[in-house]
Parts: structure tokens; sequence; C-alpha cells
């Protein structure tokens, strides 16, 4: 199957990824594609600068939706340095950490409160 | 009359602009005389326009009685004082970062100030492409951040660059709801600002609902340790730093009306931050 090519660029209008409200657009691109099985390819190309936020939105959220096997197979990433790349990588394992152990983030809250976790 | 004096970014320091505010927050219709004396970091003015906006905000006017030629001089040159009635200086030497008062909606503002600040800036020093890009992330990270979380009307930012110490400072500010009341909210549980902080910095803590996050104060934290930088945070009566030596806290004695984020970054650092990436982009999923 040929993957659709997403262009982040274009989709956000600028160079800066940085607001969440920004990625909204670029998951629902993707969102639309893997409920119809259809494999896409994200381009970074041009895109200077990212942040968490905008990266959580855009991508981490697909985990609360689809499964990290369907995500693997249908979705790729290009035109991306390899900073950027170490960034989405902590953004995935973080959104995987979040849907699959909801209480680790009770637990992290009952410790600073210094009640038993 | 207050005097602020001998303001530097210390914890004394942003105890000094929470005092002044407490002693003239329940003012109205009148007129608060402040001084600056002996030194003033110039990034001190986002703190220090925040609060003073919350004063004019009860519609008094603020009179700067006395300004130190050499505080005058930078805060003239970086914009503060033409808020409050001062003429604007140019900066022959290009060593500040301008002061700037922004809604949380003005992200594309934001990411052009950023860009001519610190991105496409002939005066910076010749810092490595990756250096400069870690920098500016940071900054986006915190104007997110406060975007997202604070609730405040708007931003202040400001910063110094200081090319005999081979240093950037850059402060943050909002005047919104402050880290305790932002946890207080998602669990249900009160904390003071200072756990609320601790709680806040550390990998994967988000007060988000719905939707991953709670990276990018611990990724700040990060830089900071390898670039041998700083971070600061103050929120409400929550003082939290952070360096290589470690964490240092304090309970302010007045609580700031809004948070803090500042930064000192060093730019003689010459770590190869392109290299700290990703080889293999095929198992990213």
């Amino acid at each position: 199957m040929t993957p659709t090519t997403i262009s982040v660029f274009n989709l956000v209008g600028n160079s800066f990824c940085v607001e969440a409200n920004d990625g909204d657009s670029v998951f629902a691109a993707i969102s639309k594609a893997l409920h119809q099985d259809q494999a896409v390819e994200l381009s970074f190309q041009n895109v200077e600068m990212l942040t968490s936020a905008f990266l959580n939105t855009a991508i981490g959220q697909l985990y609360g939706i689809f499964s990290e096997e369907k995500i693997r197979a249908l979705v790729k990433v290009a035109d991306m340095d390899k900073v950027d790349q170490a960034l989405l990588r902590r953004v995935i394992e973080t959104a995987k950490s979040y849907y699959q152990d909801p209480a680790r983030l009770d637990a992290s809250v009952k410790q600073i409160m210094g009640e038993d976790a | 009359m207050t005097t602020l004096r001998n303001i530097h970014s210390t914890y004394t320091d942003y105890e000094q602009i929470a005092q002044f505010y407490d002693e003239h927050k329940d003012a109205l219709f009148d007129d608060i005389p402040l001084s600056l004396s002996q030194w003033f970091d110039a990034n001190m003015a986002a703190p220090l326009g925040a609060v003073l906006d919350l004063l004019e905000g009860n519609l008094n006017d603020i009179v700067f009685n006395h300004i130190d030629s050499s505080i005058k001089s930078i805060l003239q040159k970086n914009g503060f004082l033409s808020h409050f009635g001062f003429a604007q200086q140019v900066d022959v030497h290009g060593t500040t970062i301008q002061y700037q008062k922004m809604k949380p909606t003005d992200g594309r503002y934001f990411r052009e100030y950023v860009a001519a600040q610190f991105l496409h800036r002939h005066e910076l020093p010749n810092m490595s492409d990756g250096l400069r890009k870690k920098m500016t992330e940071a900054m986006l990270e915190l104007f997110v951040n406060a975007q997202i979380h604070s609730e405040t009307k708007h931003i202040y930012t400001c910063g110094q660059f200081f090319p005999a110490r081979h240093t950037i400072v850059f402060s943050i500010v909002d005047i919104g709801i402050g880290f305790a009341e932002q946890f207080r909210r998602r669990f249900s549980k009160k904390i003071s600002a200072v756990d609320a902080i601790r709680w806040a910095v550390e990998d994967r803590h988000t007060t988000k609902l719905n939707i991953p996050g709670g990276i990018g104060l611990a990724l700040l934290r990060e830089f900071v340790s390898l670039n041998n930088g700083l971070l600061q945070i103050v929120s409400h009566d929550g003082f939290y730093q952070y360096d290589r030596t470690g964490e240092k806290v304090h309970t302010l004695n007045k609580p700031f009306p809004g948070s803090i984020v500042s930064v000192l970054f060093r730019t003689n650092d010459r770590r190869n931050y392109s290299l700290l990436g990703e080889d293999d982009v095929s198992d990213l999923f």
C-alpha cells in the first residue's frame, strides 16, 4: 500500500510547530488515515522548531485511540533530524506509559503528598 | 516608598518584588512610588512588569521616583520603561533581549520574537546550531507551558545576554493560577507551592487531563544540567532552583501573584547537541 504523505509544515502553516493547538490538525489527519487503515508518511520537511507540547497533541494522543501495533504498522516519519527524532521518541514513550499505566500518575501524587502509594 | 535594591535573579530578590506587590495589592486610584537602585538584572523586568501591570489594573499610577542611571539605561534599551512613559533607547551593544508583554494567544508573535532575539541574532556569540536550537526550543516550551496551564491574561518575557560571562538569562512570567492551584484542580488535593513545583518538574508528571504530557520541564532540566546552566521557578510562595549541584527550595515570605520561570544558559558550551539524537527512525513507534 502506498502511504499518503502528510506535510506537517503545510498543515501547520509554519516552520515553528510549537503550540498544542497546532498539533490538532496533524492528529486529525493521521487519525482519519488510520481509521481507514491507510498508511501515512509524516513529513517534517521545512519544520525548524518542535516542542513536546505540539508532538503530544499531534502524535502522543494517537496512543489513546489506536493500538501500538496499528500505529507502528501504518505511521512512518520522514525528513526529521536526529535531535527531533529523540524528542519524538520521548513523546511516544510518555504517551504509551500514560495510556497503559494511568495509576502511575496517581502514585506520583500520593508520593508527593506523603501518602502511602 | 519602596526601593528595589540590588536585584539579581536570586530567591531574596524575587521575594523583594513579591513583597512590593503585597504592600500595594489593595491600593486603588493611588500613586505607587518606586525606586530602583544599585543593580537590576534586566530579565527581572519580566516579574516586575507583571506586578506593575496588576497594580495598574487597580487604576493606580506607578511613579518612578528614582532610577539609578545605569539601571535606567538598560531598562530603556530593553523597552521595559517604554511602558511607563520613558523613551526607548537604542541598544548599540546588542546585549538586550527585549521586554515583551503578550497575550497567551499571541503564539505566532512569540515565535517571531524568539526567532528575532535568538535564532537570527548576529550579535550573539558563535554558538553551534544544535545549542541555539535547544535554547530556542526551551523558550518555546516555556511559552506553551504558560499558554496551556496558567490561565493568565498576559505573559511577560525579558532577558539579557552577558558576553563576558558567556551567558544568556531569560525570564518568562505569567499572572495565572500557579502550580499548586493547577495541581489542586486536577487531583483535588491541596499541596504547598514548593511541592507542586517539585512534582511538576519530574518527567511525565502532567496536570493535563486525557492527554499525555509532562515532558517540557523535565527536558528543560536535563538541558540545563548538560549545559551547566540554571533553572529557577517561582510560583506563589514557592521557589525552586536547579543546577548541576542539585535542587534548592525556599518558601517566600510573600507570594508572587503568578509564576516565573528563569533560565540561564551558557553560550560557550561546546557540546555537540546535534549528536544527541536518534539514528534509527524506523522503530520510533
